[in-house]
């Protein structure tokens, strides 16, 4: 066990919830934003021939979401690894801790 | 065709089972810490597959499609809610979850909020979730059984309480992790190929999701030439506001589903806990992502074949539907030629019938059935067993009997099981609603009670015992009271019943706040716990300081 500097600690925390942050704004706007305003949206779309507002709410919201995930467990991982953390490590602690229960 | 369809669809049934006793028989559980939580070691992938079978229900599968029919743009309220959800669990639960390691949700909020109390109130919760939940999904696979092999409907919900209660009580969850991965497959498959030569057929384009925009605009057109509101209008059937309640009770309710919740204890670390979440995700989204073509595919149909047809002259399909009663026509106005609003159809057809529609003969009728019961039977197994784990696990060893030991308790989870599957299957003979309905009932309630308390709970350290307990208490009140308040006539903003996850969510989180403040602060060592939670395992707060172990 090595003692870490707060100020470390703190950072790995922000920065993790500022992402959470962006990734939930992103989340907001497109499923309860379009839905605010989907009757000043119903302008057609080039090529796929949907009205904008059924789109986002058939394809483009659930679209967004599944991206945002990917993305965010990408991110998250950028960040562990930033900080020195060992997935391999991980397993083998909350092996350990699970096991004792 | 009726004999020949049944011996088809009883075979991919029969067979599709074989598979999964099989695994669960492979997999059969043998300790305690397997039963409840498939020893922590299933990759983020297949996570992922089994969270998809226990998440997409006989109401996601059967219903989903037709309702976004019959409602227009207000049904995809259910596809945004049912997806979005996924965000507010993986990024603000599943992982801290994960890291605080217990079995259950009821656990969980029994230990971080130091309070035997409410781990009680959390059980008791669990097991009205679970159970309201379960009610619709037997409820469901009775239609699916009885149709397809042409039995009663009440024989073919006693059917499927035999099939659920039998694997969900021997192989455990760690046979149901295996097996939903062989149910997620074996559904989406039954999905998908109907909808892509429907697809075909229509547009002459293979892919759904992209042909069926073309399809959507000339709905439009079409309702605009009949005087009817056009498919895509927004807020026809209810309020914006309902839209937003709606979507926002099932959004929270999926983050507060103790059910699906528990698969995030099957994942071995917090890294593998996010990508679980987003291969779910994905995999749901499959199926989530076709329905609305589903819909606008049959209301094609209907509008072009059958509306605008002479009484005596609709295709072959519509007269087995009919038949059932699903399907009703009425020359009201007696010109002969059958109107929009002389046909009343049952949103659970639109599926089931598109085969037919398609004319995709009888092996496509049969993946279909063996899909639909994945559907209903994973959703319905997953539920059983966090049922089972809140009264075996919290109630009966935690609180009754402390020194039980684990082969008793075992075999009071499996009692539990087999009796909470016979009840629920007594009250699916007779509903108390629609299935959707029912449905949405189960997630307001999740998203008054579950939602506000793990938000907090893993969220601000100062949240206590008898916060927690204020808290849960007035979610359920709230919701289950605007529940029969709404159905009475009663409504804020035009929400209705299936909106009411939006006022218990908020007031469970006002009392939980205000109860904590006005109360002592949890000890020093939950609130260690609390603050080490926004941590990877490696990094371990105590007494002030971040330790990292290397």
């Amino acid at each position: 066990m090595k003692k870490i500097d707060k100020k470390t600690a703190d950072a790995y925390y922000r920065e993790k919830n500022k992402y959470i942050v962006i990734f939930l704004t992103i989340w907001f706007l497109v499923s309860y934003g379009v839905v605010l305003f989907a009757d000043r949206l119903q302008f057609e779309m080039p090529l796929l021939g949907f009205p904008f507002h059924y789109w986002m709410g058939a394809q483009g919201s659930v679209l967004t979401f599944i991206l945002l995930l990917f993305i965010s467990a990408k991110v998250s991982d950028r960040i562990d690894r930033k900080y020195g953390i060992d997935e391999g490590e991980n397993e083998k602690i909350s092996y350990g801790k699970t096991a004792d229960h | 065709m009726g004999n020949e369809q049944f011996l088809v669809s009883l075979t991919f049934i029969l067979l599709t089972f074989g598979l999964y006793i099989g695994i669960a028989i492979y997999n059969k559980a043998k300790q305690t810490s397997d039963f409840y939580v498939a020893s922590r070691g299933v990759p983020p992938v297949f996570n992922g597959m089994a969270i998809g079978a226990d998440w997409m229900s006989a109401a996601s599968f059967i219903g989903m499609a037709g309702t976004v029919m019959l409602l227009g743009y207000d049904g995809l309220a259910y596809i945004m809610g049912w997806t979005g959800g996924y965000l507010l669990l993986t990024f603000l639960l599943a992982p801290q979850l994960r890291k605080y390691g217990r079995y259950t949700v009821p656990e969980f909020i029994g230990d971080r909020y130091g309070s035997h109390t409410a781990r009680v109130i959390a059980a008791v919760c669990t097991i009205i979730i679970s159970f309201t939940y379960s009610i619709g999904q037997l409820s469901g696979s009775g239609v699916v059984i009885g149709r397809l092999l042409e039995v009663d409907a009440a024989v073919g919900t006693l059917i499927g309480v035999v099939l659920i209660s039998f694997y969900a009580a021997f192989g455990g969850m760690k046979g149901i992790t295996w097996t939903q991965v062989a149910q997620y497959i074996v559904l989406i498959i039954a999905y998908l190929v109907p909808v892509i030569f429907m697809s075909l057929q229509l547009t002459s384009n293979p892919i759904p999701w992209i042909s069926y925009g073309e399809i959507v605009s000339r709905l439009g057109e079409i309702d605009a030439d009949l005087g009817l509101s056009q498919y895509f209008a927004p807020f026809d059937e209810a309020s914006r506001w309902q839209f937003m309640a709606l979507m926002f009770t099932l959004m929270a309710g999926t983050a507060g589903l103790p059910h699906v919740i528990v698969r995030f204890y099957t994942v071995s670390t917090m890294k593998a806990a996010r990508w679980s979440g987003a291969w779910a995700l994905l995999f749901i989204g499959l199926l989530y992502l076709s329905a609305p073509a589903y819909a606008a595919f049959s209301r094609f149909v209907l509008m072009t074949n059958v509306v605008g047809q002479p009484i005596n002259d609709l295709p072959a399909w519509t007269e087995t539907w009919i038949n059932t009663g699903l399907l009703q026509i009425a020359d009201s106005n007696g010109d002969g030629v059958l109107q929009w609003n002389e046909l009343m159809i049952n949103a659970d057809i639109v599926v089931m019938a598109t085969p037919e529609i398609a004319n995709l003969g009888v092996f496509v009728i049969g993946l279909m059935a063996a899909g639909a019961m994945a559907a209903a039977l994973s959703t319905a197994g997953g539920l059983m067993i966090s049922i089972s784990s809140s009264f075996a696990h919290d109630i009966y060893y935690r609180v009754l009997r402390p020194h039980a030991s684990d082969r008793n308790r075992l075999a009071v989870g499996r009692i539990t099981i087999v009796a909470a599957t016979v009840l629920a299957g007594v009250i699916a003979l007779d509903p108390p609603g629609v299935i959707t309905q029912i449905v949405a009932w189960a997630f307001g309630l999740a998203a008054g009670t579950f939602f506000p308390a793990l938000l907090l709970g893993v969220w601000w350290k100062r949240a206590n015992g008898p916060g927690v307990i204020a808290g849960m208490l007035t979610g359920l009140t709230v919701t289950l009271a605007y529940i029969f308040a709404a159905q009475a006539g009663f409504q804020i903003a035009g929400i209705n019943d299936t909106g009411a996850g939006v006022f218990g969510a908020a007031s469970a989180i006002i009392a939980i706040v205000v109860v904590s403040l006005l109360t002592k602060a949890p000890s020093q060592k939950i609130q260690e716990e609390v603050v080490d939670l926004r941590y990877p395992e490696q990094m371990t707060y105590k007494d002030g300081d971040v330790w990292i172990n290397k």
